[in-house]
This record gives structure tokens, C-alpha cells and sequence, in this order.
């Protein structure tokens, strides 16, 4: 027989010992699993959010004025006569801005303004379409519902679709409207257009102003959320500290506990890779089980976010990989302090 | 021969400085089926000889051998081996793991010899029954009395059949009723033809031992008379490590007390002076001499058995 039947059956035995600690420790554990998986579900989110609504208005590039890196970011209109510049497959120009919606209240929203059916209409999740000016489609986070009659600049518009998942800059929602429409709402002029989106071949563009991909476009709407990314990543950096930190003390506290124990069962001819594999087995099924909890308690602690939390489905399998490694780390010093341990404390009371 | 034979033992470590041996060159044999039980007091290298014979400690000089195996040679994996195989081990104060059941705890060390889990449960079954605790195989160590408790330490030292049982104390803080029944146990035992080297203070172990290993060499009691003792300077009174015997008052010299060094030399303890004596605790307490005593003049001393000295001092009081 290898030494793992000794090893789970110390494991397990000691788990059972020590129940109610080791079950603090999980539930702990939990605790700081779970702001992890939120912590990752926002910097998911934060990065998906502009991915996927740039690719939903269905341009594969923008044509936008040099010296800007996003239209979402700056504002720089140029000339609707540069639009019959452009030569592609398929392109068409629209207006983007930011505006409010009043309606119980005031929002800040980004508006689109489109060409009915053209490139810039989004798809659309309940109603129908913008297909004339004074309509409105918007997401469904704005809350409000088709039939309603919102003001925009003091323009009242009426609700006849809705969208979901259409959100820039961590959950301000986008609102779109007949081209016309919004140039009045934005620029209070019909002669500018804020850029000009096409797809397939892209075989000329007007002079001033750049082709840039719609990767490139959800980049430039990212800029602004660096500083607040970098703060998240920072917090899961501390939350792993933290994690470790609880994982390795119980580890280290059950070292320092079972050091006579452990010196029986290595006088008694144990080696020391049986004993380790027993405390490094515990401490992967402590963070195992923690992450398991975590798991379904972030289920319930991500719906009371204010921005919507997008846990990546790598992260259920990243995780725990990663718990796992940190566990070990952790419960490296308690597994050097048992390696260290004389067998002769097996003797210790002893007074010869 | 077949049984155990320790040669000239030497175990020295150093601390605060000092050299320690508290082995310091022990023989004895035992033929399989022998009970050898230890005597001395607290300090007397009980506990390290057991250690040695055990394979968890490396003498520093000397030989360990049971059977043909010379265990003071091992390592590494041939001596967890040897403690795996060929030793079982009774520890002082149980030494249970807390969180197994007591068949758990027997098993534990037969599972190491690479028995499977339910032939190993099955053996410490049967051996919790010969040990009459066939009603507390799934009991834990609190869950057990001291009594009990010991019984199980005794099964799982008994586990893999060993060549040589060690114990430690296996009578302490046991009644009367629960020592004779580890007595009649670790007989039994031995008529099996295990070699059982037993440690303890509990002199109801002497009569049922058949080698007795003084760890401190008894001193029979001198018997002589207060006397003058003349030394020159430069000469010794005494070496550390010694047997004490007698107590020294200074009449007129001064004699320098010196503690032997690990690296070797040594170091000045103190010089004491005429009036004072040394050399009193060694004999008072049956412990070796623990310093050297040299002449740091010429001396003149007086000489005493400990009982006399003993009546001298109560008298000044």
C-alpha cells in the first residue's frame, strides 16, 4: 500500500477533529473567495461591456476624425459631406453623444443616432426599431418600457424598443434615435456627423479622418475605466493576500498542534512525505471548499452590485487552480515546521 | 547472538556550551524473550537510550545491534524502515493520535508496513481484544480512560510484530488494577519471544524483569570516616563525569571548579577558597559529577561521606 490511504485517513480524521475551526476557516475562506469571483466578474464585465456593444451596432470599422481615439471618449463632428467620401461595402454615419433622460428623475445616457435599418441600430431584445424621428430604442437598464415618453434636451421622445447589454463606461446605458433626431438633440445642426461606420471592404475614406477597427473603438471606451481597473486588480491582489493569509495560519496552527503527533507517526516509521502530503492534502480541501462555497454564495452577492458582474466561466476552473497553488504556498510554513520536527518528541513527558 | 546487544554506547550533545554525555559507554545484551527494564532517575538517559535503540536518535559512538542488523549504522529510509518494521513503541503519557478511533490508532502503523486499510483494521481488531477492548474500537483517546488509553498505545506498539518493544513509562499514572494489567500484558509479550526494554521509576516493574539496566551506576555508601585529603597544586580533586562519593570542605588552598567545553578545554566555574566545600550535590543526589575540581594551590581538605556532611551542616544550623 502507498502512503495515500495514511495520508487521506489523517486528513480526513483531523478535518473531523477539528470541524468547527476548519469550518470557520472554509466559511472565511468563502467570504474572501466570493469578493473574488466579483472582483473578477467586474473586470470581466468592464472589458466585455464595450466589446460587445461596439460589436452590436454591426460596423467592423469606424471612420473617425484624426487626433481621436474613441468617439465614445471625445467629441469631434465632422462634415456630413465627408461621408459620400467614403467608399465600402456597406457604411453609414452616426451621431454619438451624451446626453440625459428625464423621466422620474434624470440619467445620464449615450446617445447614437443611426439611419433607420442602417449600420449603428442595434438589436433589438423587445418592440421594434427607430423609424422616424421622435422614437427612441433603449436598454433595458435605463428602466423604462416601450410606450413610455422620455425628454432629452427638452425634446420629448417615445419608447418603441429595447435592447440589453448595450452599456458603456461601467453601466451607462446607450439610447439610439433616428439620425436627424439626434443631430438636433446633440449639435442642434444637420450638417455634422459624429462618424461614419462601415463594414466589409473599406476602400476609401475622407481626408482628416482614420479608419479604426471596432476592437480598437471598445479600446478607446476602456481608456477611461484604466483607473478604476487597476483599483479592482489591486483589491484581488490584496484578497489572495488575505486568502493566504487565513489558509496558511490554520495550516500553520494545525502544524504547530500536531507536532507531537507527528512525531509519533514518525517514530513509528511514517515518512515525511506521507505527513506532508497529509497537511498539504488539508489545505488544498480547505481552499477547495471555499471556492466551492464561494461559488454559489457569489450568486447571490452579485445580483445586489449596482454594475453588472460577468464572473468568466474560466474563472471557476482559474480559481481554484489558483487557490490551490496559494494553499500550498501558504501552508509551506507549516509543512517546513513538521519536516523540522524530531521524531525523538514522541518521547517528550518522558523524564529519563 | 539473536536478541539485542548494546556495546559501549556514547551519546554526547552539547548545551550552553557544555558537553553533555548522557550515555556515556553503556552495555548490556538481551536474548528474545528477555525483559529489560531501565532504572535510574529523571536524567539518568533513559529516554535517550530508548530513542537510540528505536532508531530516533544517532549515538555519537558505540553499537546497536538486534539480530544482525547494526542500527546505529542506519538511515534515512532504511531506518524509518527498521522503526517501521522491526520496532514497536510504547510512549510515556499514550501519545494517541486525538483525532482517530483506537483501532484507527493501531492500525495506523500496520497500514505503514503496507498492510491494506481493512487487513490492518482487522489485525488491530484482534489485537484491541487481547488487550480486552474489543467494547472500545471506535472510542477515541478522550473518550478513554488513562487506563485504556495505554492498552491501545501498548496494541499499536505490538502491530507489526516487533523484534523489540519499547516503553516508556508504560505504569505511570496507572492504579495498581490498570499496571498489573499492562504487567501481565508486556509478559506475555516477552514469553512470546519479543526482547521488551521497558523505562520507568515504578519499581513494581523489578521483579517481573529479567536484566535490570542501572542507568546511573549504583554507588555503594562510603562508609569512611571524615578524613584529611592533601593535593598539590595543579592536581585534580575530581573529573566531570565521575561516580560522586564523598564531599569536600577546603581547610586552607583554593581549588578552581571547571566545566568541560564541546570543542574540548574547558571553563572556570569558580575558585572557591578555605571554609567553602564543593562536590556536594553529585553524591547527595546520585548524579555523576557534573564539574572538575583542580587544585589551584596546594590543598588541604577534609573529606566526608554525604550522610556526615549532611549532619554537619544540619548541626551549624
Amino acid at each position: 500500500m502507498d502512503g495515500s490511504a495514511i495520508v487521506i485517513l489523517l486528513t480526513l480524521r483531523d478535518l473531523r477533529h477539528r470541524f468547527v475551526r476548519f469550518a470557520v476557516v472554509t466559511v472565511l475562506g468563502a467570504v474572501v473567495f466570493t469578493l473574488l469571483f466579483v472582483m473578477t466578474g467586474l473586470v470581466e464585465q468592464f472589458h466585455r461591456e464595450p466589446v460587445d456593444t461596439v460589436d452590436a451596432l454591426g460596423a467592423s470599422t469606424w471612420v473617425l476624425p484624426q487626433g481621436i481615439s474613441g468617439p465614445f471618449t471625445a467629441a469631434a463632428p465632422f462634415s456630413t459631406d465627408a461621408v459620400a467620401v467614403v467608399d465600402a461595402d456597406e457604411f453609414a454615419p452616426v451621431i454619438v453623444g451624451r446626453a440625459a433622460v428625464a423621466q422620474d428623475g434624470s440619467e445620464d445616457v449615450v446617445l447614437i443616432g443611426h439611419e433607420v435599418d442602417a449600420l449603428g441600430s442595434p438589436p433589438i431584445d423587445e418592440g421594434r426599431p427607430v423609424a422616424a424621428p421622435g422614437e427612441l430604442v433603449a436598454d433595458d437598464s435605463l428602466d423604462v418600457d416601450i410606450g413610455d415618453r422620455v425628454m432629452i434636451a427638452g425634446t420629448e421622445l417615445a419608447v418603441v424598443g429595447l435592447t440589453s447589454d448595450s452599456t458603456l463606461l461601467a453601466g451607462i446605458p446607450l439610447v439610439f434615435t433616428e439620425l436627424t433626431q439626434a443631430q438636433d438633440l446633440v449639435y442642434d445642426n444637420r450638417g455634422v456627423v459624429s462618424a461614419v461606420l462601415a463594414s466589409g471592404e473599406v476602400r476609401a475614406i475622407p481626408q482628416g479622418t482614420v479608419a479604426t477597427s471596432a476592437a480598437g473603438v471598445a479600446d478607446s471606451a476602456l481608456e477611461p475605466l484604466d483607473g478604476a481597473i487597476a483599483s479592482v486588480d489591486l483589491v484581488r491582489v490584496l484578497l489572495w493576500i488575505v486568502a493566504a493569509v487565513i489558509i496558511g495560519a490554520v495550516v500553520y496552527l494545525s502544524a504547530l498542534e500536531r507536532l507531537r503527533d507527528f512525531a509519533v507517526l514518525k517514530a513509528i516509521g511514517a515518512s515525511n512525505r506521507s505527513l506532508l502530503g497529509s497537511l498539504a492534502l488539508q489545505a488544498v480541501l480547505v481552499a477547495l471548499l471555499a471556492v466551492a462555497l464561494a461559488a454559489v454564495l457569489q450568486l447571490f452577492l452579485a445580483p445586489a452590485f449596482p454594475l453588472k458582474v460577468s464572473v468568466p466561466t474560466r474563472a471557476f476552473w482559474q480559481l481554484p487552480l489558483i487557490a490551490v497553488g496559494v494553499a500550498l504556498l501558504a501552508g509551506l510554513a507549516g509543512m517546513r515546521r513538521v519536516a523540522n520536527s524530531d521524531p525523538a518528541l514522541a518521547f517528550s513527558g518522558a523524564s529519563g | 547472538m539473536s536478541g539485542l546487544v548494546v556495546s559501549d554506547l556514547v551519546v554526547e550533545y552539547v548545551t550552553d556550551g557544555y558537553a553533555v554525555r548522557p550515555l556515556d559507554g553503556l552495555s548490556f545484551e538481551a536474548s528474545p524473550g528477555r525483559l529489560v527494564v531501565l532504572l535510574g532517575p529523571s536524567g539518568s538517559g533513559k529516554t535517550t537510550l530508548l530513542s537510540c535503540l528505536g532508531g530516533i536518535l544517532t549515538p555519537t559512538s558505540g553499537s546497536i545491534r538486534l539480530g544482525d542488523l547494526e542500527v546505529a549504522q542506519l538511515s534515512g529510509a532504511a531506518l524509518e524502515s527498521y522503526r517501521r518494521d522491526r520496532v514497536g513503541f510504547v510512549f510515556q503519557a499514550f501519545n494517541l493520535i486525538p483525532s482517530l478511533n483506537a483501532r484507527e490508532n493501531v492500525a495506523i502503523p500496520l497500514m505503514l508496513t503496507g498492510r491494506s486499510k481493512s487487513d490492518a483494521l482487522a489485525r488491530a481488531d484482534e489485537l484491541l481484544g487481547r488487550v480486552g477492548l474489543e467494547e472500545r474500537l471506535h472510542h477515541r483517546p478522550s473518550q478513554l480512560s488513562g487506563g485504556q488509553q495505554q492498552r491501545v498505545a501498548v496494541a499499536r506498539g505490538l502491530g507489526n510484530d516487533p523484534q523489540l518493544l519499547l516503553a516508556d513509562e508504560p505504569t505511570a499514572n496507572l492504579d495498581h488494577i490498570q499496571a498489573e494489567a499492562v504487567i501481565r500484558l508486556l509478559q506475555e509479550l516477552r514469553d512470546q519471544g519479543c526482547v521488551i526494554v521497558v523505562s520507568t521509576h515504578d519499581d513494581r516493574l523489578v521483579p517481573v524483569a529479567d536484566e535490570i539496566v542501572q542507568m546511573v551506576p549504583e554507588v555503594a555508601p562510603v562508609e569512611v570516616a571524615p578524613h584529611e585529603v592533601k593535593v598539590s597544586a595543579g592536581e585534580t580533586v575530581f573529573v566531570q563525569g565521575d561516580d560522586s562519593d564523598l564531599v569536600y570542605v577546603i581547610r586552607g588552598g583554593e581549588v578552581d571548579i571547571q566545566r568541560e567545553l564541546a570543542g574540548g578545554g574547558h571553563v572556570l566555574l569558580r575558585r572557591l577558597g578555605s571554609g567553602q566545600y564543593f562536590g556536594e550535590l553529585g553524591p547527595l543526589l546520585g548524579f555523576p559529577r557534573s564539574a572538575t575540581a583542580v587544585a589551584a594551590t596546594d590543598l588541604v581538605l577534609t573529606a566526608y561521606n554525604p550522610r556526615d556532611f549532611r549532619e554537619q551542616v544540619q548541626a551549624k544550623r
